[in-house]
């Protein structure tokens, strides 16, 4: 037995509790969770059934924690976990799994796989069998502060394009602020329309925000690898800035994984409650709506659906807002099939579109998301995660869909009514 | 005229018909072109700069150019490849440029805007920090642009 | 040990030895399986109505959304069995009158035609999810040794069972032994194989339920 495969596994079987023992018990093989499995549907391969993901986990479990089980590990009739049965599940732990959590919706006995598989990856990923490129980003957020190695700058950079678009000045570490605002690395790249549409709205509604210079990275890679330690740096670093600037209320951005990474995973890897408040954009937005804080004219006319990302909606609770916040702007907004607390994973979240090697299998998964948008023929597509975007376009462009994909909060910000204080915005 | 300022650099754009705002969104992506190795976004450029193009064109146009930007999206957890980005607001500019006329909008400004981006995205990969002139540049460009239309 | 004796011991000593080891056995699993505990969860809850462990406990039972049409033989043949099971064991005279033989507890028994019409569709019913699990890609990958050896416990106390009230195959008094038997083989077998899910279903809903609820989601 090689350092990181004993270190995996003892990881492993610290990561066992009661619910995990119930599971295993629990679990008849019927297959149900392969029915409710994108890469399972699309692919027709039954290794991609959620709960044969974690035989490894479970032999562990049954060897460690039951008596019949460590008779039968005493007697040779049950093998021990190897370190190449480990690099043979990195695939299906990894590539073929998103941590949307539909396998947890469906299983008749209960089984909540999704958290097996979260913790399953807390293992591998000790044992050294979690793909190499998101392992460099547990390197990169502590050496750089950032999973993708984003440093401050790049942030002074975008606040100073959205000063120019829209003539608000983007505050930077205010102590006393309402808000505190997350940013993922995704957005400061790839749609910096996000802070813009951001800053427009806490202007009209009148609020006070703030961006953290020492802790703005919503991304946490931590969560999709399965790696605690690097998750707690992160959260520690939106902690204490959120403590020293001693606001009320810290918006998780646009991003799925993040939120689920700071709102229901925060506290328990920093052992303690939060003294702050932690919303989604999303739950936001909906609250200023609810308030009378978010004034809106005109509507879209054209055809639009929404894409529920799965950490926020079955993963995370936040299921209506985005539906109120539609009807806000979209005068024909239909539902995608089974969409809500059923809806399809879009294939790219839980690290899965950072893994090269598990492009082709993301691919063909996305059909599964083709195939609900075919049955509704949209004309747009909104959504709320940036990573949701991007797998989004990614699939569109390679089965040649059609279909532009917009974020919920550059919609609803496209539709403020003008500032009440008159005069030209500066400049 | 002259400009000082964003209000008035996007006030004056807004004021522009589609294809004069194409033609000067041409000039703005033009300045960043060859932060760009893809040729879908250089000759999304180049169309818009000629001038006289089709409708269906355009599409066509619109369309290469927009796989090129989703081609050029990060991966969340991946390390950010700046000079990948650079690439990629140039796309989102050519995009702009060639934008169809029925979804125009101030298509010259989201082109200018976009420009700026990838001017920025470039000079982070320099290292040389996020200050740059394109603003002041896309500023007097604009002047010289209303400036050729007075005089003609 | 003549047909007789060895029904007397059945009867006897055989169902004393079973029930007590069954009752150990499910105690010393429950024990092994909860005993392990969980962590509190730190994060700030979110209170919606409907979305609790309790709820999922008896939401679960129901197919979510979508799900029927992608397996309805999973469902329709499970439900079947599973209630045709709870029918048979429970409202049938005689065993009611060995429950209460028992525990002292007892209630009125269903007549013995719609017994043996339930008897009938659960067995057609295990034949169906038999063969369901040799024919489908998924569960016949996913099966183990485990899985045919859980569906035989099962399968025969309901076979032989039938049989003898119906005075079929063996002699009467050997038939009633081979039912008792085999219901006493599936009691001592239960809390070791994958049957054990009658006992822990309850707990793995409670806890998936409770997991959920906590972001306030109704799953």
């Amino acid at each position: 037995m090689n350092a990181s495969l004993d270190k995996g596994v003892r990881v492993l079987k610290e990561m066992i509790d009661a619910p995990i023992a119930s599971y295993f018990a629990s679990c008849v093989h019927c297959g149900l969770c392969a029915e409710a499995c994108l890469f399972y549907t699309e692919t027709g391969d039954p290794k991609y059934t959620p709960i044969h993901k974690l035989a490894p986990m479970r032999r562990l479990y049954e060897q460690e924690y039951t008596l019949l089980g460590r008779l039968k590990k005493w007697l040779g009739i049950s093998p021990p976990v190897t370190d190449s049965e480990l690099g043979a599940w990195q695939e299906l732990v990894y590539n073929s799994c998103t941590l949307c959590g539909r396998c947890s919706a469906v299983c008749p006995v209960g089984n909540d796989i999704v958290y097996m598989v979260r913790k399953f990856r807390e293992g591998m990923a000790v044992a050294g069998h979690a793909p190499a490129g998101v392992i460099e980003a547990t390197r990169r957020t502590i050496d750089l502060g950032s999973p993708m190695g984003v440093k401050l700058h790049a942030v002074k950079a975008q606040m100073k394009h959205v000063e120019e678009e829209t003539g608000i000045a983007v505050p930077l570490d205010v102590e006393g602020a309402e808000y505190m605002v997350q940013l993922s690395s995704m957005e400061i790249i790839n749609f910096p329309e996000y802070l813009s549409a951001v800053a427009r709205i806490m202007q009209q509604a009148g609020k006070t925000w703030t961006l953290c210079s020492t802790g703005f990275e919503a991304t946490n890679a931590g969560i999709q690898i399965g790696v605690s330690d690097l998750a707690r740096t992160i959260v520690m670093r939106i902690v204490e800035g959120a403590e020293r600037l001693k606001v009320k209320t810290v918006i998780s951005p646009e991003c799925g994984h993040a939120y689920t990474a700071i709102r229901w995973e925060g506290p328990n890897l920093i052992g303690r409650p939060f003294t702050f408040r932690v919303q989604h954009i999303v739950e936001v937005l909906d609250e200023f709506r609810a308030q009378g804080l978010l004034k809106t004219q005109g509507m879209e006319t054209d055809r639009l659906t929404f894409h529920d990302p799965c950490q926020l909606a079955r993963r995370g609770g936040v299921i209506e807002p985005q539906r109120n916040l539609m009807r806000m702007v979209a005068k024909h907004f239909v539902e995608l099939p089974e969409a809500g607390l059923m809806n399809w994973c879009c294939g790219g979240g839980g690290g899965v579109s950072a893994n090269e090697e598990a492009d082709a299998l993301r691919l063909t998964a996305f059909k599964r998301k083709q195939s609900q948008l075919e049955a509704v023929h949209p004309d747009r597509l909104v959504t709320a995660c940036a990573v949701c975007r991007t797998t989004i376009e990614e699939g569109l462009e390679h089965y040649q869909m059609k279909l532009p994909v917009i974020g919920l909060t550059e919609l609803i910000a496209a539709h403020l009514t003008a500032p009440a204080a008159g005069g030209p915005e500066g400049g | 005229m002259s400009i000082h300022n964003d209000s008035e650099f996007k006030a004056a754009l807004e004021r522009l018909a589609p294809d004069r705002q194409r033609q000067v969104a041409a000039r703005f992506a033009r300045r960043v072109a060859d932060l760009s190795q893809d040729v879908r976004v250089k000759t999304a450029i180049e169309a818009a700069s000629r001038g006289g193009v089709s409708e269906a064109e355009l599409e066509v146009l619109h369309q290469a150019a927009n796989s090129a930007r989703v081609e050029s999206f990060t991966r969340c957890g991946m390390e950010a490849d700046w000079s990948d980005q650079t690439g990629h607001f140039v796309a989102k500019a050519a995009m702009a440029c060639v934008r169809p006329t029925a979804a125009a909008g101030n298509l010259a400004w989201d082109t200018a805007m976009h420009a700026r981006m990838a001017r920025t995205c470039q000079t982070i990969t320099e290292g040389t920090g996020t200050g740059n002139r394109e603003t002041e540049a896309q500023y007097r460009l604009l002047e010289d642009f209303l400036n050729q239309g007075v005089r003609t | 040990m003549t047909d007789i004796q060895l029904l007397t011991w059945a009867r006897g000593q055989g169902l004393d030895l079973a029930v007590a080891a069954f009752l150990f056995a499910v105690f010393w699993r429950l024990i092994e399986i909860y005993s392990l505990g969980r962590k509190q969860d730190l994060a700030a809850p979110r209170l919606v109505a409907g979305a609790s462990g309790w709820h999922t406990v008896l939401r679960r039972s129901l197919p979510p959304a979508g799900m029927l049409k992608r397996s309805p033989v999973s469902y329709f043949g499970g439900y079947l069995f599973h209630l045709g099971l709870a029918m048979v064991v429970l409202l049938f005279a005689p065993h009611i009158k060995l429950i209460e033989s028992l525990t002292g507890v007892s209630w009125p028994g269903l007549p013995s035609q719609f017994i043996d019409l339930a008897t009938v569709v659960t067995l057609a019913a295990l034949v169906v999810v038999l063969v369901d699990r040799m024919t489908k890609p998924v569960k016949r990958y996913l099966s183990t040794s485990g899985d045919w050896l859980a569906w035989l416990v099962t399968f025969l106390p309901v076979l032989t069972g039938w049989l003898a009230v119906r005075h079929l195959l063996l002699p009467y008094p050997t038939m009633l032994t081979v039912h008792i038997l085999s219901a006493e083989l599936l009691l001592v077998m239960l809390p070791f194989t994958k049957l054990f899910h009658a006992f822990t279903t309850f707990g793995s809903r409670w806890y998936n339920g409770t997991v959920n609820g906590h972001k306030g989601v109704a799953i």
